[in-house]
Parts: structure tokens; C-alpha cells; sequence
């Protein structure tokens, strides 16, 4: 099967998002990505990118528009909401690892108190998480003993525990000295193999090169270009993607 | 000793205007403690806390049923002990031996010194005894323990409050003493201790309210915030014992300890959720939307996520507020009530005491300044605790 013909594990269709204060931060957004499927968004600050992100989850409300996600309306019925959070996991730019609980309880409590489930269960999975990304010693540390690029894959693995069909990532990379870069990115690029259904927001070149199946670029709250990587970094189509591209190389 | 001598000439003597200083203080010094020694020893009588320590503890809780507030003390010794073992484990730190000790020579020699039967004297020996028995076995015991004991041991307060006060105010099978009969630091103690286990829950709940989407939630707390700490508790007590009689239906009306015990809930709460409410706003929103993200629901969110990190830091604000609290308790001497500092001033009243003032209220300070640093010891050990979190709940 082609991507073209997996159906759509997120469906994004008009999507607006503005503020009271008049501020349209997004502008008629589509987008769709297929099970399996990594994508990336790059694009300038204040291009809209993480919004955009961050409405798949309803994190964020919008105001006008559509967005299924398996299946899934999301609207303003918070089981609705509920109900897709379950299904997608998050990573975000400043890890937010929850501090007063160690690295294994991080990891434990929601599957617990979501699912359902029993906790034995849950923590013999957490630890085999855990060492998929090469931290299982640390599960009985606080986050607060570890360095920012195992804090990310702790959250990585957090997300992981609750077994969601989507992961999203929201400049995961980004407050991470850059001798952590890597460890994480190939924690990401593992699970891309392993044909999670992925969509990142970052700046990484080399892994949106490498990774990605179609790279979105965002301007002003479009969606202007969509491509594979290859016909992206090498012919871009778009004035906007040939600025954006000459400006980060 | 020279490192100590040099250390002291150092910052006492450095020049000779920091000399002459420091030896005008110490003569000040040394004259103000000569004369409370002499004072003390000479001047002062002591019979005035001899004859009336009974009346000071308990007021005039009757004689036959005084067994019932030894069994309460057992317990309370029971649960303190536990407390401390729990929070320290089997060490004997420094702080811990010195702790040890003082309470023995208290328990020893205060029944000593207040000439009480040898029976009473034996009785505080017991209790001391018993509260160190139990921090050794807990503090032996702990690192065997399972973590959700350890987690659920702040329980044990709540329970003790319950049993202590079906003792104190009788349950069926045991004959009611009514409140009126309750005075001196046993009445302290009792309004203190139900004020601080009610207004701690309460305060959380405004503090939430307060931060709360829903408009009537969010605005009804801050009017009740901002109208209780506009106002000064003594106006709020009198208030409560005059307008609670009839705002609630006749038979509802608590009597007036227990009006007085609520006034006091309600205004700490006030307090309590203003602490609360700067140690939630200490917690990132990420953490909110990591919670939110993972799919817990607000009501998860809150307690298992955002509460634990708040009261956290929240702690030391709230343990100053409790000691307050404790503190304000004198006020209720003022409408009436025969708390301790009702008590002392009753005791005063008295013609064969007359002008006695100094020996009672001196104790009355005493009395006070021990029960507010055995909380704030208690409280910094509690902190420390938290922040070596780590060592605590590994398996």
C-alpha cells in the first residue's frame, strides 16, 4: 500500500484558531496523516506550527474547522476529548516529567489511572520501556537527578506506557544541549521504524531528511508546502519554503 | 580552644569600638539574667503555679473522669512517637538524642518541680517512656515497612483527633463532660486542633475555587477570602458568638466552645487557602497540560499531579500559619472562655494570688513557645524529608 491509500489517522479539514483579541494564528489548515506515518512541520516562530500540534489532542481549541482523529471527532464534549488523548501521546519541548514522582511512578500513573489497569502489570512494562531507551537503571531516580536528554526519553517512554496510536512532539529537541540531541532523535527515529504514526515539530534537518515520509513547512498559519523530504530540501515549489530553507542553511 | 578563642576574638573584638560594644552588652546582659535569677530564686512565689498546675491543664474537667485525658495523652504520645520514627527511621541523630533527652528530664522533673502526687509523677514518666518506645520500634521498624504505610501515615492525626475527642467529650458508653467543664491548655489544645484539622481541607478547597473556570466558584471564593482577611479574628470571634445563635436554627446552634472553634476554622481556612493558592500558582503550566496530555481527567490532574507539588511548597507558609493559629487561640480569653490564658487570668483574680502576674504569665509564655517549637522542629524535619524524597520511596 502506497501512503496515498492508508486511511487517515488524522484528518484535519479548514482548521481556524484565533484569539479575542483578534489574533488568527491559524488560517484554514488541511492535513492529513496516515497510520504509520511520520511527518514533520517545520517553519519560522509564530508560523503556527506547535498550535497546530497541539489542537490534535485539544490541547488547544479552534474556532472553525474539523479535525478526526481515529475515527474520533474532536469537539468541545470533553469525552470526546478523553477519548483521544487516550489514543494520543505527547512529548513536549520542556519534557514535563512530573518532579515529586520517580521516573518509574512517572510512567505508571497514567495507564493506571486511565486505563484501568494493574499496576504490576504496568511497571514490568514501564521498565521494559525503560530500557528500550537505554535508561532503565535511572527508574528510581527522580527527574530532577537526570540530565535534559534523559528527561526527554523518560517522556518519550511515558507516552509510550499508554500504548496511544499517535505520538506527537512538539520541538522535543529543542531545549536540549546539543550533545543530547542525538540520543534522543535515535530513541524517535527507533520508534518511526517500528511504524509508530508520528508527527514532530522541530528544526532537525538531518532527521526530518532522514525520518520524515512528507515535511509540511508553515507560514503565517498554512499550510504552505507539502512534500517528501527529498523534493522538499533539494526543489522546493514555494517562495516562502526556498526563503525558509535558505535562512536555516 | 585557641581556634574557638580566635573565632571569638575575631567577630567580638576585632577594634576597639567592636570591644567596647560588645562589653557594654554583655554587661547589660549579665545584669538583666542576674536580676531574673534573683528574681526567680528570691522574689518570685511559686506557689501560684504549685497550687493552681491542675487548674491550668484541664480547668475544672471533673476529678472522676480525669482518667479518660491520661488515656488521651497515651495516645497522642503513641502517635507523636510514631510520627517521629516514621520521619527520621532507625538513626539516632544528634538533634533526635537531645530531643530524647530534654522530654525525659521534663517528664521527670516538671511533676517534680509543680509537687504533684507521686502517682501523676510516675504517669508523666510512663508517657515519656512510651513516646520513646514507640519512635525506637517505628524508627527500627520503618525501612521494612511498605511504602503505602508510609505514605498513609498523616492518617493516624485525624483518627487520633476522633478517639480524643470522643474521650474528652464522652461517646455512648462513657458519660458526657460538656464543654463548659473544659478549660485551661486542655481547651487550647482542643479548639487548636480541630481549627487546624478543618481549616487545612477548607483552605484547599477555596484555594481551588479561587483558581477555579466557573465564574461563581472563582468569585465566591476571593469575596470569602477578601471579606475574612479584611477583618480582625477578635471582631470575627464576637461576631460568631453573637450572630451564629441565631443565623442557624436553635437546635444547630453549637454551644459557644464549639462556635468558637468554627470561627477559628473559618478564619485560618481563609489564610490557609492563600498559602495554598501561591503554591499552586508555583506549578508549571506544562504540568497541567502533560497530565491533560496523558488523558487524566481535571480532578487527577489536581490531586495526583498539581496538589502534591503545591502543598510542597506550600509547606513552610502553612506550618507558620498553624502556629499563628495556635497562637490566636489566647483570644478566646476575651470572650469568655476559659482557655489557658482564661485560666491564668481567673487564677490572678484570685485575692490570695494577687499580683502574681509575673510567675503566671511567664509560664504561659513558656508553655506556648514549647508547643510552637515542638511544631516547627516537627515541620522542618518534615520538609527535609520531602526534599530527600528519593530515599524514601525506593523499593
Amino acid at each position: 500500500m502506497t501512503l496515498a491509500e492508508r486511511p487517515a489517522l488524522i484528518s484535519v479539514r479548514d482548521v481556524h484558531k484565533w484569539y479575542a483579541n483578534g489574533h488568527h494564528v491559524l488560517r484554514g489548515v488541511d492535513l492529513d496523516v496516515a497510520q504509520a506515518e511520520v511527518v514533520v512541520i517545520m517553519g519560522p516562530s509564530g508560523s503556527g506550527k506547535s498550535t497546530l500540534l497541539r489542537t490534535f489532542n485539544g490541547l488547544e481549541e479552534i474556532q472553525q474547522g474539523r479535525i478526526v482523529i481515529d475515527g474520533i471527532e474532536l469537539s468541545d464534549d470533553l469525552r470526546q476529548i478523553d477519548a483521544v488523548r487516550r489514543e494520543v501521546g505527547m512529548v513536549f519541548q520542556q519534557f514535563n516529567l512530573f518532579p515529586h514522582l520517580t521516573v518509574l511512578d512517572n510512567l505508571v500513573l497514567a495507564p493506571v489511572l486511565v486505563r484501568g489497569r494493574h499496576k504490576d502489570a504496568v511497571r514490568q512494562q514501564a521498565l521494559e520501556l525503560l530500557e528500550r531507551v537505554g535508561i532503565h537503571e535511572q527508574a528510581h531516580k527522580f527527574p530532577g537527578q537526570l540530565s535534559g536528554g534523559q528527561q526527554q526519553r523518560v517522556a518519550i517512554a511515558r507516552s509510550l506506557c499508554m500504548e496511544p496510536r499517535i505520538l506527537l512532539f512538539d520541538e522535543p529537541t529543542s531545549a536540549l544541549d546539543p550533545e543530547m540531541v542525538q540520543e534522543v532523535l535515535q530513541v524517535m527515529q527507533g520508534l518511526a521504524r517500528g511504524g509508530m504514526t508520528m508527527v514532530v515539530v522541530t528544526h532537525e534537518l538531518r532527521f526530518a531528511r532522514q525520518v520524515a515520509d512528507r515535511v509540511v513547512l508553515m507560514a503565517d498559519g498554512m499550510v504552505v508546502e507539502v512534500a517528501p523530504p527529498e523534493q522538499f530540501f533539494t526543489s522546493p515549489q514555494h517562495p516562502r519554503s526556498q526563503q525558509f530553507l535558505s535562512q536555516i542553511s | 580552644m585557641t581556634a574557638l578563642w580566635r573565632a571569638l576574638r575575631r567577630g567580638l573584638f576585632a577594634n576597639p569600638l567592636d570591644g567596647l560594644i560588645t562589653i557594654a552588652l554583655l554587661l547589660l546582659l549579665g545584669h538583666g539574667i542576674r536580676a531574673l535569677v534573683h528574681w526567680a530564686v528570691h522574689q518570685a512565689q511559686w506557689t501560684v503555679i504549685k497550687a493552681n498546675s491542675t487548674l491550668l491543664a484541664l480547668g475544672r474537667y471533673p476529678e472522676p473522669d480525669r482518667w479518660r485525658l491520661w488515656l488521651v495523652l497515651a495516645l497522642l504520645c503513641s502517635a507523636s512517637g510514631l510520627s517521629w520514627g516514621l520521619l527520621r527511621g532507625p538513626g539516632w541523630p544528634r538533634p533526635d538524642r537531645i530531643s530524647a533527652t530534654a522530654l525525659s528530664l521534663l517528664a521527670g522533673l516538671l511533676p517534680l518541680a509543680l509537687d504533684l502526687e507521686p502517682r501523676v509523677r510516675w504517669s508523666w514518666l510512663a508517657l515519656a517512656a512510651l513516646l520513646l518506645i514507640w519512635r525506637w520500634a517505628v524508627g527500627h521498624c520503618r525501612p521494612a515497612l511498605p511504602p503505602w504505610l508510609l505514605r498513609c501515615w498523616p492518617l493516624i492525626w485525624p483518627l487520633v483527633y476522633l478517639l480524643g475527642m470522643a474521650l474528652i467529650a464522652g461517646c455512648p458508653g462513657l458519660k458526657p463532660v460538656p464543654p463548659t467543664l473544659w478549660g485551661g491548655l486542655l481547651l487550647t489544645l482542643v479548639e487548636a486542633c480541630f481549627a487546624w484539622l478543618m481549616c487545612f481541607p477548607l483552605g484547599v478547597l477555596l484555594a481551588l475555587c479561587r483558581r477555579s473556570d466557573l465564574p461563581l466558584l472563582r468569585w465566591g471564593a476571593v469575596v470569602y477570602i477578601e471579606l475574612i482577611r479584611g477583618a480582625p479574628l477578635i471582631t470575627l470571634l464576637f461576631l460568631g458568638q453573637n450572630m451564629l445563635g441565631f443565623v442557624l436554627p436553635g437546635g444547630l446552634s453549637p454551644d459557644r466552645v464549639w462556635r468558637a472553634a468554627w470561627v477559628l476554622t473559618l478564619f485560618a481556612a481563609a489564610y490557609v487557602a492563600e498559602a495554598v493558592r501561591a503554591g499552586l500558582a508555583s506549578v508549571p503550566r506544562g504540568q497541567i497540560e502533560a497530565a491533560r496530555a496523558l488523558g487524566l481527567n481535571p480532578l487527577q490532574t489536581q490531586a495526583r499531579v498539581v496538589l502534591p507539588q503545591a502543598l510542597k511548597v506550600a509547606l513552610p507558609s502553612l506550618v507558620g500559619q498553624f502556629i499563628t493559629l495556635f497562637q490566636d487561640t489566647t483570644l478566646l480569653s476575651l470572650i469568655g472562655l476559659m482557655d489557658l490564658l482564661g485560666t491564668a487570668r481567673s487564677v490572678l483574680a484570685n485575692p490570695q494570688f494577687l499580683g502574681r502576674n509575673a510567675e503566671v504569665y511567664l509560664v504561659l509564655a513558656v508553655l506556648f513557645w514549647s508547643c510552637c517549637t515542638a511544631l516547627a522542629l516537627g515541620s522542618r524535619a518534615l520538609e527535609r524529608r520531602l526534599r530527600h524524597e528519593p530515599s524514601a520511596t525506593q523499593p
